[in-house]
């Protein structure tokens, strides 16, 4: 690069990328913007002379522009944007571009067809030069419009690369004044053209854009946690202990408050406590002892209870309305109605029961919470 | 024909000469079940009706509860502990004790309009 320009033509430069700084693109985020830019883009005073280029990159001059207008928050996001994003994320590509042997009354109606304000001039595809909107009016003024390009295009061109980050290219904004750059490929072609007023835009879209994306995130966390918290599985492990009435019923209570605190609806809670209820009675009364495993998730109730014995002698009996084996203790207390499992049963979406005489009971049932069954 | 104000609880409470357990609240009661099996409750008592049994059982308690019963009614002179009867308030099932036997009950509450 090889920045040394008249400080004419840089004024005249900057003067006209305010007026017309302008690609079609996203014209009213650059109106709302245009506070941002209108600033006039010279260096400093004594930036020029400033020692390290590190110095010189400093983004802080635009960043504070743009705390101004958007909100705090999204000021360490601009910077943090400024340093992530290239050039090649922000210039206008494929650019605009004229051949040194056009002439310059070709150009001006490609900068009034195009609203820019300046043109890169290539021969055989390579940059030769750039034509500004002031060289234009020089050439109405002097009477050379229909001359070619080439005798009156400014040769002294600073170029950007297309991986420098956003900050280097604010920096060279800063330090030449231009109000607009050509820019190169690693191979020295001519990819595109970058402006304030593109930078600007690039930041607004890649704010908006985060932006969006952090409350998509949000929302998608929250129904993620909403639906967690919704399926979130509650698994209850009772011990049951043989002849101890005086506990049951607590696991039923329990099963009724976790349900009731998830909205289930009434039937839904009153049949899966009357087959914990069942199924813990008859531990009570008839087994050795053994335990019930509720899980609660959002789909169903699932309730199984393992006794250590002594099992069933005959489960197709058992499962008749009205069949009891209770003893004078359970019958005294109003058990053994010989309608525990036929309750459960009834009770259950789904239900099965396994005994062996000598190693104990395993059943399994299961209320859908979904499902409306039946009104018991 | 059925009088509205006998299926209301405290109007009850003379019928049947019963003395409250609980706090009494002015409820409306939907019928009312007469069993002393507790599986035979479950499976067949409707919610919101009285429950007539002579079981002072904390058992009951909880079968009424699962049930959604508004009242219990014990029969014979029968009345819980007092750590069962506090069981109840707390879960809002209303108590009451009658020294008429459980035919005797029912049959004056049928009289009385009670079905």
């Amino acid at each position: 690069m090889a920045p040394t320009v008249p400080v004419e033509k840089k004024k005249a430069a900057v003067r006209v990328a305010q007026n017309a700084n302008g690609h079609k693109r996203f014209r009213s985020a650059r109106a709302r913007l245009a506070g941002m830019t209108r600033k006039p883009a010279i260096a400093p005073e004594g930036a020029l002379k400033a020692g390290t280029a590190e110095e010189r990159m400093k983004p802080v001059p635009t960043v504070e522009r743009t705390a101004n207008v958007a909100e705090k928050r999204q000021v360490s996001l601009a910077q943090m944007l400024v340093f992530e994003l290239r050039v090649r994320d922000a210039m206008t590509s494929p650019a605009i571009t004229a051949t040194a042997t056009d002439s310059l009354r070709s150009i001006q109606h490609l900068m009034k067809a195009h609203r820019i304000s300046g043109v890169p001039i290539l021969t055989n595809d390579v940059l030769v030069g750039i034509a500004s909107i002031e060289d234009i009016i020089n050439a109405l003024d002097g009477g050379h419009i229909n001359e070619s390009v080439e005798a009156w295009m400014s040769r002294k061109i600073v170029t950007l690369r297309d991986h420098f980050s956003l900050v280097r290219a604010v920096a060279e904004f800063d330090r030449h004044g231009y109000g607009r750059f050509p820019v190169l490929d690693a191979n020295n072609r001519l990819v595109g053209v970058l402006t304030r007023g593109d930078i600007t835009i690039c930041l607004m879209h890649q704010l908006e854009r985060r932006a969006e994306e952090a409350v998509a995130k949000e929302a998608a966390l929250v129904a993620t946690r909403a639906a967690d918290e919704k399926a979130h599985r509650i698994v209850l492990n009772t011990d049951v202990k043989s002849g101890d009435f005086e506990s049951a019923g607590k696991l039923s209570q329990r099963i009724r408050e976790v349900l009731r605190a998830r909205g289930a609806a009434p039937d839904i809670l009153r049949r899966a406590a009357i087959i914990a209820y069942e199924a813990e009675t008859n531990i009570i009364i008839h087994s050795l002892g053994g335990r019930i495993t509720t899980a609660i998730d959002a789909i169903k109730v699932r309730i199984k209870a393992a006794d250590r014995g002594p099992g069933i002698e005959n489960v197709d009996l058992a499962m008749q309305e009205g069949w009891s084996t209770a003893g004078p203790l359970a019958r005294e207390l109003g058990f053994g109605a010989g309608m525990g499992l036929p309750n459960i049963k009834r009770c259950a979406d789904e239900f099965v029961i396994q005994s062996e005489l000598g190693s104990g009971t395993r059943l399994q049932a299961a209320v859908f919470l979904q499902k409306a069954g039946t009104t018991l | 024909m059925k009088l509205k104000s006998a299926s209301k609880l405290p109007a009850l409470l003379t019928v049947v000469e019963a003395r409250p357990l609980t706090d009494l609240a002015e409820v409306e009661l939907s019928g009312c079940y007469i069993s002393d099996l507790l599986s035979d409750v479950l499976a067949n008592a409707q919610p919101g009706v009285l429950w007539v049994t002579i079981h002072v059982h904390r058992n009951v308690v909880s079968v009424a509860s699962m049930k959604d019963i508004t009242a219990v009614l014990f029969t014979c002179g029968r009345k819980p502990e007092p750590d069962i009867i506090a069981e109840a308030a707390e879960k809002g099932i209303m108590l009451l004790s009658t020294p008429l036997t459980t035919y005797e009950t029912a049959g004056k509450l049928w009289k009385a309009g009670l079905r």
